[in-house]
């Protein structure tokens, strides 16, 4: 009898997929200047709590904003995308340890908080090119530009019609967008990117992680 | 296309909330009348002219404002948490 072991899926299915960090992801490599990853196997780890109270100085992010923070050990991404809400993204398989040391920190707050592990619920992509802003703009009604939108911003709109929660989290000076959504809208959020920034020449790269 | 400027997230198009009604005060479950109920869900004042509703951000920060708005010209003069009463000065 073959040994089996339990592999994690996204809900975006994978051209070319292959197994990495226990998550089924996309093996296709694009060094394009426009991509779309699907970054899913994140952890991704929701906080609760009082929006402007000892909950937010202890996590060190405003509502609307980023925040690269190191947490137990772990470099993790802090996106305050809805008052008194917090998304919390780490390396692949840290679910768990990042939810045992969010609890730890906000122990001491005296608040009401609630921490909770919702990777395997979301769904989660990385938009990434310098024409990524225009891509989003025909599926998105957010003013996009450096001015309004600056990098380090977090908020929650309509994307496609599919409540979203954009990060804008550039890398290397490249702008990038996290889309973060339902489980069950995944698919159809990549599907509505992938179409809406054919003209710009978006193609699908693999799992990139946190970077 | 109609803007709301909700306190929290900045102004946004309507499709981003839900229409929730006329905003007025709760009868007491402990005393109303069946009449005052039915009042109170189903008779709407519907003006021409300034009314304050509420509103549901569902697609931002998930929560519920106190609009006054004309609802012959769409105009509108003032945004709060229903909740909290936070306007948009005094949003983080």
């Amino acid at each position: 009898m073959s040994e089996q072991t339990a592999v994690a899926r996204s809900p975006i299915a994978p051209a070319a997929p292959t197994v990495r960090h226990g998550w089924e992801v996309d093996a296709t490599v694009t060094v394009g200047p426009l991509t779309l990853s699907d970054e899913t196997p994140l952890a991704k780890v929701s906080v609760r709590a009082p929006f402007d109270g000892a909950a937010r100085r202890a996590l060190g992010v405003r509502y609307g904003r980023t925040g690269r923070v190191d947490l137990g050990g772990e470099g993790v991404l802090i996106a305050g995308a809805g008052p008194g809400e917090w998304l919390v993204l780490g390396a692949p398989g840290t679910g768990a340890a990042l939810v045992a040391s969010l609890e730890e920190l906000l122990a001491g707050t005296g608040e009401f908080t609630s921490v909770l592990d919702l990777t395997h619920g979301r769904a989660l992509v990385r938009l990434e090119g310098a024409a990524a802003p225009r891509v989003l703009a025909g599926v998105c009604a957010i003013d996009l530009a450096d001015a309004v939108t600056p990098d380090g911003t977090a908020l929650r709109t309509s994307v496609a019609a599919v409540v979203t929660d954009v990060v804008r989290d550039d890398r290397a000076g490249v702008r990038s967008y996290l889309l973060h959504g339902e489980r069950s809208s995944g698919q159809y959020l990549a599907d509505s990117l992938l179409e809406a920034g054919a003209g710009a020449g978006l193609e699908v790269t693999g799992f990139r992680g946190l970077g | 296309m109609m803007l709301l400027p909700c306190p929290w997230c900045g102004p946004r198009t309507a499709t981003e909330f839900r229409f929730v009604g006329e905003a007025r005060p709760r009868p007491d479950p402990a005393t109303a009348t069946p009449e005052q109920w039915r009042h109170y869900l189903y008779v709407h004042a519907n003006p021409c002219g300034w009314s304050t509703e509420t509103w549901y951000h569902r697609a931002g920060c998930r929560r519920y404002l106190s609009v006054e708005r004309h609802t012959l010209t769409h105009e509108i003069r003032a945004v709060r948490d229903a909740a909290t009463g936070t306007t948009a000065e005094a949003a983080p």
